[in-house]
């Protein structure tokens, strides 16, 4: 968007006698209503943020320096939040849980998800079918994936512990174990994870140029060889963008654990989003749970960044 | 241009601001006028809010037959409902005072009054709506708060141990036992173990919500949750701590395994004879009819009122109450008197295997065939209630946690103990 002011580069006033001809007006005038016309194109988009994003993120830092419990007029605390969220054992615990959680699944179905994205890229029969059962996780209800992955972990009967009882071994109380739990959570989190990140690997996959394996290939390079020294180079800013997009997506992990496991037993599967959720809408504490939400969004902040520094954010050719 | 753009993000900056203001007002402004007059005609669109009259015959009950009714007595009044579960009624209620949607008529859980009442979220009913109908004593005291009624109760649920006469007769077992000592002893001869792993409890206390179960320890143990005032955190003597000692006592013993717990809708462990002795509810008995109707019929199955030092029963059920902040006052009150009259409350009891509090059904039909009903209402002079307190909401879902990092042994029983009345205090404290 061009933006236009009286003043000229330098900064000095124009005279009457430097003033444009004619031409170069109409050219400015011309730009000015291309830049009016982009504020208001940008203006739906812009009060929509406004409204839905930056009205709640003002309202919630104001009232994390609140003690508000819906019923009653929010009173002014200072950082009285946040010196209790420092010291609150089960909130530090579900910070522990998501990164946990976070470690595991964003790395394994990111791998997951490339492998599967090279293989759906290649000549194979019956693509468009694979390509659409990988991603129909993504689509489908968590309430509805999270019924089954509930049968699948049923300790009598569930399909989980029939395939351990096939293999001779000891049935396993997923869900009710504070070993089994954790782990049982991560599974459903990588199996549903999959194929969005599948699908974004495959376009980028799509988008990579065809000349440079030709080469490698007149090279006699392998197509391990060329797997790693062509295509994950190349896939750089859409691993930045998966990743980063995978770490917010486990940060805010929530549904599979409000059907699974409700964040038990004993908080062992409590995440920050469950641990915000519960604070304010169990225990109707609305200042502590908008702290609680502002360090979560601190640590996404701060993730992010780091994200970029070490993947080297979008410039694919770093 | 400079200026404005300016001005544009200004007023959009300023015009954010305000609308979180008039946002955060709209939230503060919870006076709802609480001492306002249900009087006035029984007129207006309300809604209910409802844990009860589940599934397709509880709004068969609700919508085609009760409401109907009441529609009749009152046809002026109109009445939508908002179904829920009682897992997600807390947070409908908190998303309904938030958004400045509350449901004019609430069906609350028992412990639920002081906390709303405190709160000024609900309007105080006549003294007379209490003593309409012969509801029972006990029944009538967690609709009290501060000396006022609130609600009015339109279904109990009592919490007793149910045990399997064919397993006592085997085992040589005569009588129930009289106190935890002879509870673990008798669970001891029972249970069945195979390789070290339990494959049938003794006593299985792990089938109902761990914090209802461990407040009837507390209770049978002779403790209380809190003082009269509500302000003073009672369950962390030692009465406290033996109780949630018993849960680990039965799973050293090996009598009990947390992981027993049937998942929904599957028959209990009591009725697949995989425990011989169960923490229950009434609606066993319900789940017995429609699951495993021959423990009926050859009368296999008994109860009887957990005790230690006392003998105790923990009171559930739901009651229904007005919204200080409904619009149609009057039509919502009507209705609470309404669903809480002996005609409604027989036929809901009956629809979920509930008991119902009002003396004179204790001769129905219904009390008559259901023997754990019959037995929870003969008993009711044991019954105690959880809450107590206008900081109960806050602790109630800090319960069951705390509790379960001594089941799975990350901290003893003393420990969570601790740790449950340092978050009930604190709750309290922010009073």
């Amino acid at each position: 968007m061009v933006m236009t002011s009286a003043r000229s580069a330098t900064g000095t006033r124009r005279t009457g006698a430097d003033r444009p001809a004619p031409a170069t007006r109409r050219v400015r005038t011309a730009s000015r209503g291309r830049g009016r016309a982009g504020y208001l194109m940008v203006a739906p988009a812009f009060l929509h943020m406004a409204l839905w994003t930056g009205l709640p993120l003002v309202a919630a830092i104001v009232l994390s320096f609140t003690s508000y419990d819906v019923l009653t007029p929010p009173k002014f605390i200072g950082l009285g939040n946040f010196t209790e969220i420092a010291g609150d054992a089960v909130f530090r615990r579900s910070m522990v849980n998501t990164l946990v959680y976070a470690f595991f699944t964003v790395p394994v179905a990111m791998a997951i998800a490339l492998v599967i994205a090279v293989l759906l890229n290649g000549r194979l029969r019956g693509r468009s079918l694979f390509r659409t059962a990988v991603f129909l996780p993504q689509v489908t209800a968590t309430i509805a994936v999270a019924l089954v992955w509930l049968w699948i972990y049923n300790p009598q009967g569930g399909l989980a512990n029939a395939v351990l009882s096939f293999l001779g071994l000891s049935p396993v109380n997923w869900l009710s174990s504070t070993t089994w739990a954790m782990p049982a959570v991560i599974v459903v989190g990588i199996w549903q994870g999959i194929g969005l990140k599948m699908l974004i690997y495959l376009a980028a996959l799509q988008g990579l140029p065809s000349d440079l394996y030709e080469a490698a290939s007149v090279d006699g390079a392998s197509k391990v060889r060329q797997f790693f020294a062509i295509t994950l180079p190349l896939l750089r800013p859409a691993t930045f963008f998966v990743f980063v997009t995978s770490v917010i997506g486990a940060f805010q992990s929530f549904d599979q654990i409000y059907i699974l496991t409700d964040g038990g037993p004993a908080n062992t599967t409590t995440m920050m989003t469950y641990q915000v959720y519960k604070s304010a809408f169990r225990e109707f504490r609305m200042g502590y749970a908008c702290a609680e939400s502002l360090v979560l969004f601190a640590f996404l902040i701060v993730l992010t960044i780091l994200n970029r520094r070490m993947i080297g954010g979008t410039d694919g050719n770093r | 241009m400079d200026l404005s753009r300016r001005s544009f993000l200004a007023a959009t900056g300023l015009g954010a601001l305000g609308l979180a203001s008039t946002a955060l007002t709209a939230g503060c402004s919870t006076d709802g006028g609480a001492e306002a007059s249900a009087s006035g005609p029984v007129e207006g669109e309300i809604t209910v809010l409802t844990p009860m009259y589940q599934g397709a015959t509880g709004k068969q009950l609700l919508e085609g037959t009760l409401l109907k009714q009441f529609h009749k007595k009152y046809p002026k009044a109109t009445v939508k409902v908002d179904y829920t579960d009682y897992n997600s009624l807390n947070e409908k209620i908190t998303t309904g005072l938030a958004g400045g949607l509350l449901p004019d008529v609430l069906m609350i859980g028992v412990g639920w009054v002081p906390p709303f009442a405190y709160k000024k979220v609900l309007a105080p009913l006549p003294d007379s709506a209490g003593t309409k109908y012969d509801y029972q004593p006990r029944v009538l005291a967690p609709s009290k708060y501060d000396g006022k009624l609130y609600a009015l109760p339109v279904v109990l649920d009592a919490r007793v141990v149910a045990y399997r006469k064919d397993h006592f007769e085997a085992a040589g077992i005569k009588a129930p036992p009289k106190d935890w000592t002879e509870l673990r002893a008798i669970a001891k001869e029972l249970a069945q173990a195979k390789g070290g792993k339990v494959t049938r409890a003794g006593f299985d206390p792990f089938s109902i919500d761990l914090r209802q179960c461990w407040e009837n320890f507390v209770f049978a143990n002779g403790g209380r949750l809190f003082d009269e005032s509500g302000r003073k955190v009672l369950f962390d003597d030692d009465r406290g701590v033996e109780a949630l000692q018993l849960f680990l006592d039965v799973v050293k013993d090996k009598v009990a395994d947390p992981s027993f717990a049937p998942a929904a809708g599957q028959p209990s462990t009591l009725q697949q004879g995989r425990a011989s002795m169960m923490m229950t509810d009434t609606a066993l008995w319900l789940n017995m009819q429609q699951q495993t109707p021959e423990l009926i019929d050859e009368d296999k199955v008994g109860m009887f009122v957990l005790r230690n030092t006392d003998a105790a029963m923990l009171q559930g059920g739901t009651l229904g109450c007005v919204s200080a902040h409904s619009q149609h006052r009057a039509a919502a009150q009507a209705l609470v008197e309404f669903l809480a009259t002996p005609d409604a409350v027989l036929p809901a009891a009956e629809q979920r295997g509930s008991v119902p509090g009002i003396s004179s059904l204790r001769d129905s039909a219904y009390v008559k065939k259901n023997k754990l009903v019959d037995f929870a209402l003969s008993n009711l002079d044991k019954s105690v209630s959880e809450g107590g307190t206008p900081a109960w909401m806050e602790i109630r879902e800090k319960v069951k946690p705390t509790l379960q990092t001594a089941v799975v042994g990350q901290r003893t029983a003393k420990q969570a103990i601790g740790d449950l009345a340092s978050v009930a205090k604190a709750a309290i404290g922010r009073l």
